[in-house]
């Protein structure tokens, strides 16, 4: 495994993105990072900054608005990166699929790693989401080398 | 003033702006009020009966459009909506946001989202809709159609 990958993986910070969701995964994603179900104890720690961060996560249905802000993030994020995409309108804008303020689905605008189903998913299926996604990327780095 | 005093003396001071009094509940009363007369009627609610702004919203329903102002008078327990409306070739209202600030915004949305024009407005630009969106196309009316050719309307499985 190459030293960024490894790095990537033994701690992964996380980046949180909401765009134009309706709060409720974005709830879900803090009860994550709070004690009862305590992400941190796999190295998984909130940051401030797209610059620090290996994975982003989005809720949302992305907007027309949003997008734009999206697109920058996405540029500004530390490659090699994840992309987890969190909640039903992440997936594929759930009841807001005919909106006029949201015509194209999150995997079509930026690479999408995992998706978590659910409206909002609960913690344990954000955990599990993530837990799984970094094994598999640890296995297929494996089985390049 | 009680419940009953005030509307009654809604209608009694704008006799001639008052088309109709709809006495929903013990809380809630609608009076529908002409359109070129809402800035005097909203001036005396909020300056001389004390009552705050709620919010404004816009309808568009078959054959008008209709915009109620909501006020509430907090020491009687009494929300009065004020229903205006607009024909839907001349959609044409006096702004309130010269009276109070409130009104700004709210008379922003309603312009772009329903294509309502606020006569008077001090400051009449976009707020929710982006750079990109057509000039006078209005995503919540009615007839509403999809512009934007680029738009994925299916659910990708």
């Amino acid at each position: 495994m190459s030293i960024k990958l490894n790095a990537l993986l033994k701690s992964p910070w996380v980046f949180h993105l909401s765009t134009g969701s309706c709060n409720n995964c974005d709830i879900e994603v803090l009860d994550c990072l709070t004690p009862r179900f305590d992400i941190e104890r796999f190295g998984m720690l909130l940051v401030g900054s797209i610059k620090h961060a290996d994975v982003l996560l989005v809720t949302g249905s992305a907007n027309r608005k949003s997008v734009v802000r999206l697109k920058r993030l996405y540029e500004q994020i530390p490659k090699p990166c994840l992309v987890v995409a969190i909640g039903e309108c992440a997936l594929s804008r759930g009841m807001f699929i005919h909106s006029y303020n949201c015509p194209v689905p999150l995997d079509k605008i930026i690479p999408v790693d995992i998706y978590i189903p659910g409206c909002p998913p609960k913690p344990e299926a954000i955990i599990a989401g993530v837990v799984k996604l970094i094994n598999r990327v640890r296995e297929k780095a494996a089985v390049k080398k | 003033m009680d419940r009953n005093a005030v509307i009654e003396d809604i209608k009694k001071r704008f006799e001639a702006d008052v088309t109709d009094v709809f006495d929903k509940s013990p809380k809630r009363v609608y009076i529908g009020i002409r359109p070129e007369s809402i800035r005097r009627v909203a001036q005396y609610v909020l300056r001389d009966l004390g009552a705050r702004f709620n919010i404004a919203s816009g309808v568009d329903a078959r054959g008008h459009m209709e915009i109620l102002y909501h006020f509430t008078l907090e020491d009687i327990n009494l929300l009065v909506s004020f229903r205006v409306i607009l024909p839907k070739e001349k959609l044409e209202i006096d702004s309130l946001a010269p009276l109070f600030e409130g009104a700004n915004w709210i008379e922003r949305e309603m312009n772009e989202l329903l294509g309502i024009t606020f006569k008077g407005h001090p400051d009449m630009r976009r707020l929710l809709l982006p750079a990109e969106w057509p000039e006078g196309v209005y995503p919540l009316r009615c007839d509403y159609r999809e512009w934007d050719k680029d738009a994925i309307r299916d659910r990708g499985v």
